[in-house]
């Protein structure tokens, strides 16, 4: 009995004459066979939370999946073979392991994503409990198959443990994607998988009688892990919360949570990038394509220009670009966030990025909400540049309505330019044309563009005037850009069919049309 | 996560106004050692006190001096205001108006509070978007700002954006999840779903019914519905039977209907007629450029902005807490006693004419000495309502739709609670916010309903509300900065069946010697923003009409 073939490897479908003749069986045989079930499915579940986790916190999912996979496999060959060397009391033993398995099992996805951020070799821990998993899991139908032995004859063993474990682990493949993980996430999923290992155990103690001598006993550390396991499972959130900035393939060199956001700042050899609860916000390795493009399009064609407002924006990044023109004589930043806009003041490689920018006597950095600052402040400005988030929520969805607009068009000077980055044209088409056709709604000519950001992918703005009188080519570029000349403008002028004009609504504040179109846009990108 | 200074700084403010507020409407706070015991606030009731001096007018001071004035509004709700809005709009000089209010400000059922965090309604808030043939309310919102224009093309309304309430308007807490929208739809058996589909292709067709007289069946003021009998039988027989008749008995679509007239009427389906009932939905006929019928428009402070625009909009002088407590007829016209409960004082205000801007019960006891023509007796089925307002520091979310304007939770007998903060532009979610629970205390019998009301106390009131709402916003009471109560024990007439269409209510509404007028939602027997201002203008057309005759 002890040379079992590892499970999930394709073997010849079992003759339904096997299948069906069906032994007399007695309730606890029933049970046994019935908790196959639910040890086949745990089992693939810790499996696919591995790879799951892999891809999300290494990156790269088909190689870390199919690694993953093979590690696990192979540890449960391992697990398989080891079976031989258990003896004496098989219940016992098949008692311990569930709980084992239900410990270390269930506390897999809450340890990985805990110890994520701290450890230098994160895959070596990953691929530890992948193998120790493994293990503990090879060992279970083994064990489950000796325990059997007697009460059936060959032939009906095999087809029913293994009839079992197959079907668990179709359930298994079919629950875990449609509904744990979205109605659990990993960490409750890899809990109550972890509780399922255990109350396998609790059935077998209290429901075997050749348990009385040691029940007591085992029955103390099984309540104690069922215990612990649904702990963490009320703590759940918590832990999801503190996790959820630490998924980022580089090294985190800076995180800081403010009143509004969470940012969080990794570095490469390459690159440094910002990620604002999650987010990329830019790589300093393209960030100049996006920030040329926000910047130069609007500016060239206002030689004229003195004031200049941007909006959000905190790390200075479209100052920086605004300071090549020396004839600006005043420019206003408002961002939301002192966190955000002290972090670009003082962090000597993001002071590097942005060229000092937001200590520039020219510059005035006011920390406010910029819906009510537009709608208070009184001053006009020649050119106004709006850098705000994606419209992800109902909260910023306000701050691309037609009101929003309407608003913003107080604070323009006459022949005065805004422009308006509005998300991808290319993933979100109609949130993009939204933008602009929202622009045109609060009575504003736009001018949609878009340029090709390498970290981002193609990415849109729409400029805003209320006059046709822009030109490409209007006055001169500062010198030294290495994106963006009057080629490039024209060129980003131009959208391909699959990013053309579609209908829209008009976001208002009463419809929130396009909150609603950059979920559904977005929504397959980002699960 | 430490509370921002902003934070710290509302938050002794708040403690501050309480301290403030304490010798006015009593501090009162929850029971020590309970989950609730850092709570404390106010408990009002309608002002109480001074109305029940009008129980007995004896106790009161006789008249030190007489004053004069043209027309006398007693009572500053909707009806009132919107009356002397009407008097100074065809002509009246200031001085030939007056107004007297009981309480320490106007607004009536529609008054606002405000503390350190936001201002907040006490009772009604929100207009939904009007039909654009009620030219006379829409005046009204252009002169308030409150539409900005019409559109060329279509003719219709354009409404200010930052009043149309913003997205995400309503949710409703079912099975566990927030789901857009109240009419529910989790979990819903495809039968109920059938149901729901069919009550609502329905009220499609009686929006755009028409009578043999030309009138819509539903408008709104009700006065202008169509007075077809097969319209008007619909007032005889209660809701709750006309929809078992017609099949409409799926649990889902039955709560629905409830809620909506306990909202509404403060009275459930089985308590208010059927016309009323459909009235409900049949009658909403809003148009706008920019918006759609079912949109609202609404405010921090609810109808206490519409309060205070009505309020602005004319010059006369306004009385507060002046209870105006008999009325005499005098060989000139009439003459009110009117209690100041500031100065203790009682002044005679003597007046060619009188615009009750009263509910029926105290329109009634004021009139008790004038002779018995004067005054058509309309009873009134009136449920209390009891109103909380939860000052929070955070609102723990279910799963499902975000916070809303509106949120209500399946199966509660409340009717849930509005978000003051809701039209806010910040881009923050984060921080102290004002939520206005509200429940009608819908009984059979209102009188034994409002007996228990005033026995309730702040502690049981607070506790309840809490229980209904830490089933979808688990946590919450720990949460709580403040909670002020509001108790209505007097709320909104239910129209009842029988009650629209019967001949109380047009009786009630009919002048006296073109000497008396009367103006208050009761007349309408629909309690109502849109109610409140039909009946304030129908009266001050009436008394202008009665001066131009000369016959006053
Ligand atoms: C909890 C609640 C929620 C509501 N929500 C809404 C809503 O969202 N939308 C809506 O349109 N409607 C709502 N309503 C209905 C509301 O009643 C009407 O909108 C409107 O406010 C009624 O105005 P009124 O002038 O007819 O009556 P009232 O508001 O009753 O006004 C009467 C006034 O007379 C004063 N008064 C009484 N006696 C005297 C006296 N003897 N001397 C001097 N003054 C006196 C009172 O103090 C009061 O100010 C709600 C009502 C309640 C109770």
């Amino acid at each position: 009995m002890d040379k079992v073939p590892v499970r999930r490897v394709k073997r010849p479908a079992l003759g339904a004459s096997t299948a069906a003749a069906v032994a007399p069986t007695d309730y606890r045989s029933t049970l046994l066979l019935g908790s196959v079930f639910v040890i086949a499915t745990c089992g693939l579940i810790y499996e696919l939370i591995a790879g799951t986790l892999a891809s999300y916190l290494l990156g790269d999912s088909v190689l870390q999946f199919s690694t993953i996979i093979g590690a696990y496999l192979f540890a449960m060959g391992i697990g398989s073979w080891l079976s031989r060397y258990l003896g004496g009391s098989l219940l016992r033993w098949f008692i311990q392991l569930e709980i084992l398995v239900g410990l270390v099992g269930g506390f897999s996805a809450p340890l990985l994503f805990l110890v994520f951020e701290h450890v230098s070799s994160f895959r070596l821990i990953l691929y530890a409990l992948v193998g120790l998993t493994g293990v503990l899991v090879g060992l279970e139908i083994p064990l489950l198959m000796r325990i059997l032995e007697g009460r059936f004859e060959f032939k009906d063993l095999v087809s029913r443990v293994f009839t079992f474990d197959y079907i668990g682990a179709l359930l298994a493949s079919l629950v875990f994607p449609l509904v744990l993980v979205p109605q659990l996430g990993l960490i409750r999923t890899s809990l109550l998988c972890g509780a399922l290992n255990v109350v396998v155990a609790g059935i077998a103690l209290y429901r075997f009688p050749e348990t009385r001598p040691f029940r007591r006993s085992m029955g103390g550390a099984l309540v104690a892990s069922l215990l612990a396991l649904a702990v963490a499972f009320g703590f759940a959130e918590r832990l999801q919360a503190y996790t959820e900035g630490l998924a980022f393939q580089d090294q985190v060199i800076y995180t800081k949570t403010t009143p509004y956001q969470r940012l969080v700042l990794t570095k490469n050899q390459r690159e440094l990038r910002l990620f604002l609860n999650g987010n990329l916000q830019f790589s300093s390795a393209d960030e100049y394509r996006y920030h040329e493009a926000l910047v130069h399009p609007v500016m060239q064609a206002l030689p004229q220009a003195r004031r200049v407002l941007v909006l959000g924006g905190g790390d200075g990044l479209a100052v920086r670009e605004l300071l090549k023109y020396p004839q600006l004589q005043h420019i206003d930043l408002v961002d939301l966030d002192a966190g955000m806009t002290q972090l670009f003041q003082h962090n000597q490689m993001l002071l590097e990025l942005n060229h000092r920018s937001l200590l520039n006597p020219k510059v005035r950095v006011i920390n406010a909400d910029a819906y009510q600052w537009v709608r208070q402040d009184s001053s006009r400005y020649d050119c106004i540049i709006v850098d705000f988030p994606d419209p992800g929520n109902y909260s910023i969805g306000k701050l691309y309505s037609a009101a929003f607009y309407r608003a913003l068009e107080q604070r323009l000077a006459p022949g005065g330019w805004a422009v308006v980055q509005s998300t991808s044209p290319y993933v979100a088409r109609r949130s993009f044309w939204c933008v602009a056709h929202t622009l045109e709604a609060a009575g504003f000519t736009a001018l949609p563009y878009h340029c090709y950001v390498p970290s981002f992918g193609e990415w849109g703005f729409v400029l805003a005037g209320r006059n046709r009188h822009w030109r490409p080519d209007a006055g001169p570029l500062p010198p030294g850009l290495r994106y963006v000349t009057p080629a490039t403008i024209r060129a980003m002028r131009f959208f391909p069919p699959d990013m053309s004009e579609v209908p829209t609504e008009i976001n208002q504040l009463n419809n929130q049309a396009l909150v609603r179109y950059f979920e559904e846009d977005w929504g397959p990108y980002v699960h | 996560m430490p509370s921002s200074r902003r934070h710290f700084l509302q938050r002794a403010a708040l403690g501050g106004a309480g301290l403030l507020l304490a010798p006015l409407a009593g501090l009162h706070s929850c029971a020590p050692g309970s989950s609730r015991s850092h709570i404390s606030g106010s408990l009002h009731g309608a002002n109480r006190a001074t109305g029940h001096l009008l129980r007995d007018p004896a106790s009161l001071p006789a008249p030190t001096r007489t004053e004069a004035v043209e027309v006398l509004i007693v009572g500053g709700g909707v009806a009132g205001l919107t009356a002397r809005r009407e008097l100074a709009r065809l002509g009246l000089r200031p001085e030939q108006v007056l107004l007297v209010e009981l309480d320490e400000q106007p607004g009536g059922n529609s008054r606002a509070g405000r503390n350190a965090v936001s201002a907040y309604p006490w009772g009604a808030h929100y207009l939904p978007v009007p039909d654009p043939r009620n030219h006379e309310l829409l005046a009204f919102l252009a002169e308030a700002g409150i539409l900005t224009g019409t559109d060329a093309a279509s003719g219709l309304p354009i409404y200010n954006e930052y009043y149309l309430c913003h997205d995400p308007e309503e949710r409703l807490f079912i099975k566990g999840h927030w789901q857009n929208g109240l009419v529910p739809e989790l979990g819903v058996p495809p039968a109920e779903k059938a149901q729901l589909a069919r009550f609502f292709a329905l009220i499609d067709e009686l929006r755009q019914t028409v009578g043999t007289d030309g009138r819509d069946a539903f408008r709104i003021p009700v006065d202008e519905s169509s007075c077809d009998e097969q319209f008007r039988h619909l007032d005889e027989q209660p809701f709750a039977a006309w929809l078992d008749a017609q099949g409409f008995t799926g649990s889902h679509l039955r709560w629905y209907l409830d809620y909506s007239c306990r909202d509404d009427y403060g009275a459930p389906a089985a308590q208010v007629s059927a016309w009323a009932g459909l009235h409900y939905f049949a009658a909403r006929k809003g148009r706008a450029h920019n918006a759609n019928g079912a949109d609202v428009l609404t405010w921090p402070a609810g109808n206490g902005f519409l309060v205070e625009q009505l309020r602005a909009q004319a010059p006369s002088p306004i009385r507060p807490n002046t209870v105006a407590f008999a009325l005499h007829a005098t060989p000139t016209g009439l003459a009110a006693d009117c209690y100041n409960v500031a100065t203790r004082q009682t002044v005679r205000v003597a007046a060619r004419q009188v615009i009750m801007a009263t509910p029926s019960f105290i329109t009634e006891r004021l009139l008790a000495s004038l002779p018995a023509a004067a005054y058509r007796p309309l009873p009134v089925h009136r449920a209390p309502w009891v109103v909380v307002n939860l000052t929070v520091e955070g609102l723990p979310q279910g799963p499902g739709q975000p916070l809303s304007w509106d949120n209500v939770l399946f199966g509660t007998d409340s009717v849930g609670y509005v978000d003051a903060g809701h039209q806010s532009l910040s881009l923050t979610d984060a921080g102290p916010r004002v939520v206005t629970w509200y429940r009608p205390l819908s009984a059979p019998n209102p009188e034994a309903a409002r007996r228990q009301a005033y026995q309730t106390s702040y502690d049981d009131w607070v506790r309840q509300a809490l229980a209904e709402l830490e089933t979808a916003h688990h946590g919450l009471t720990a949460q709580v900065l403040r909670a002020d109560v509001w108790v209505w024990g007097h709320g909104m007439v239910a129209p009842t069946p029988g009650f629209v269409w019967g001949p109380a209510r047009a009786a009630a509404a009919r002048p006296w010697q073109n000497q008396l007028f009367f103006a208050h939602t009761d007349l309408s027997g629909i309690s109502i923003f849109e109610e409140g201002f039909h009946q304030g203008q129908r009266a001050a057309r009436q008394v202008l009409a009665a001066r131009s005759t000369g016959l006053a």
